[in-house]
């Protein structure tokens, strides 16, 4: 009884969190998740934490014990476009070159070119 | 009897949002009035509008403030359900069938009922000197037994003070969009953001989803503010008027300002004051980045520092000046500032911010 009130308030604790409200600062600033891939039937799963310290856009791709840091992050503000370099622990070279749209929107986008090793593809994330 | 007579009326500046309404159109309605909504901080009412097919179409009707409304000697009952009337407004951004009203005519005697015109001007009160405490202190509320608030900012939109004087709406949307780089200090990043919202017209506002104005914007709010000081427990509390009855504490108890990146991030920040003299001097961190610090949409990141200074020079003006220094989003802290007005003798006003207010109301998704 007690692990099923426990339960039950667990599950009331999380429908009470509230969805994330909008970043309104750097818009890299955040996560973003989305996928990316060869092809439209294979695509990999992929997640980006980017903050801006003032004079560059640090961050991470698929946090956790796999986290690949980024190398660079170039962005011209005046067309928002945005070019992430990273390496892999394999020593394989991302290069991924978007462009931000949506710039005010709650849920902005990059969509563009990926390239990792010798593998062309696109990606698309979104913040989240 | 029915006060068939021409009224005039408050346009608030939250009423009649850029955001909301789009001020290069008009539209002309005639209908049937079906529900009137006397609510603050928006009334409604709702008409039925036949087109020349005979289909029906339902309309929501914004037209001011029920309590800067009474003020004018309009009331719940200066119009009624069944009346048919002429409306001409500004319709509202978008697909809804929504609009804010600037006159409504009886449409059988021909009768205007009310015409909006320019917000008034609040009273000023008399030339008075500055009220303080026993100690000599200057208060920033009201005379012992009085009451009374702080209202009007004599300007809409905080800019950097070295740029001269810039021209904008009510809103902040900037006369001349090439004025962008005068506005502020900002790193490219920055400018191309503020340069989009301007160009927008200021559509994702946060303040338009009813999230709190921090920083600097929450002295530009239409309802005023008040200062409530409680010198026994070492703080003041300001309570503002135009943004959801929300509340501040500046602590003046000695405390030191927490370090900006331990302090739980809100939208208000934390506040330590001192007095320096007759000036109220503010250290402000802590601010997260959900909202926009002041009309016009300029951006800040969490590293926003504030130092706002408050003075009464008179019972009727506090001179608020803050310097903005936020080194990811400016090149270099910069000042800037306006004064505001006290307004005698009464309260500040009840309001609360209520998103997509009329599909609440009406209760029917058509408007949109």
């Amino acid at each position: 009884m007690k692990r099923a009130l426990g339960w039950a308030c667990l599950a009331i604790g999380l429908a009470m969190i509230p969805p994330g409200s909008a970043q309104q600062g750097h818009p890299l600033t955040g996560t973003w998740s989305g996928d990316w891939g060869a092809t439209s039937t294979q695509r990999n799963h992929v997640t980006f934490v980017m903050n801006w310290d003032g004079k560059n856009v640090t961050g991470l791709i698929n946090p956790g014990p796999d986290s690949i840091g980024l190398t660079s992050v170039f962005v011209d503000p005046t067309t928002w476009t945005v070019r992430i370099e990273a390496d892999t622990k394999d020593k394989l070279h991302i290069s991924a070159e978007g462009k931000l749209e949506d710039l005010g929107s709650y849920h902005r986008t990059i969509k563009g070119s990926w390239t990792q090793g010798s593998t062309k593809g696109d990606f698309k994330i979104a913040r989240d | 009897m029915r006060p068939y007579y021409l009224l005039l009326f408050a346009v608030s500046a939250f009423a009649q949002s850029a955001a909301t309404y789009d001020s290069s159109r008009q539209v002309k309605l005639t209908g049937t009035v079906t529900k009137i909504d006397w609510a603050n901080p928006h009334a409604f009412f709702f008409i039925d509008v036949k087109d020349a097919a005979g289909a029906v179409a339902a309309w929501a009707l914004e037209f001011g403030n029920p309590l800067d409304l009474e003020k004018d000697s309009w009331t719940r009952n200066s119009l009624h359900i069944g009346d048919a009337v002429n409306v001409e407004g500004i319709p509202a951004r978008g697909p809804r069938r929504q609009a804010f009203a600037k006159s409504v005519t009886l449409a059988k005697t021909g009768k205007k009922l009310f015409m909006a015109a320019p917000r008034k001007p609040v009273s000023a009160a008399a030339h008075e000197p500055t009220p303080r405490w026993p100690d000599g202190q200057a208060r920033l509320g009201p005379p012992p037994g009085k009451k009374g608030y702080w209202n009007a900012p004599s300007a809409n939109a905080l800019v950097d003070s070295s740029a001269g004087k810039i021209a904008m709406n009510g809103d902040g949307v900037l006369k001349n969009l090439s004025d962008v780089d005068r506005a502020a200090p900002f790193q490219p990043w920055a400018k191309s953001v503020y340069e989009y919202r301007q160009r927008t017209l200021l559509k994702d506002d946060p303040l338009t989803r009813c999230l709190p104005p921090g920083g600097p914007r929450q002295f530009q709010m239409p309802n005023g503010f008040q200062f409530i000081e409680q010198r026994e427990l070492g703080r003041i509390l300001v309570l503002l008027g135009g943004a959801d009855r929300n509340w501040r504490v500046i602590y003046t108890d000695g405390r030191p300002q927490g370090q900006a990146d331990e302090v739980v991030r809100g939208y208000y920040g934390n506040s330590v004051g001192k007095w320096e003299k007759d000036t109220l001097v503010v250290d402000v961190v802590g601010f997260n980045e959900h909202f926009w610090f002041a009309n016009g949409g300029l951006p800040h990141t969490e590293a926003l520092h504030l130092t706002e200074r408050f003075t009464r020079p008179d019972l009727n003006t506090l001179k608020y000046e803050v310097m903005v220094d936020d080194p990811r989003t400016y090149t270099r802290p910069w000042n800037g500032g306006w004064n505001m007005q006290w307004v005698p003798n009464e309260e500040i006003q009840e309001y609360f911010c209520e998103e997509n207010v009329e599909a609440t109301l009406s209760g029917k998704e058509s408007y949109k």
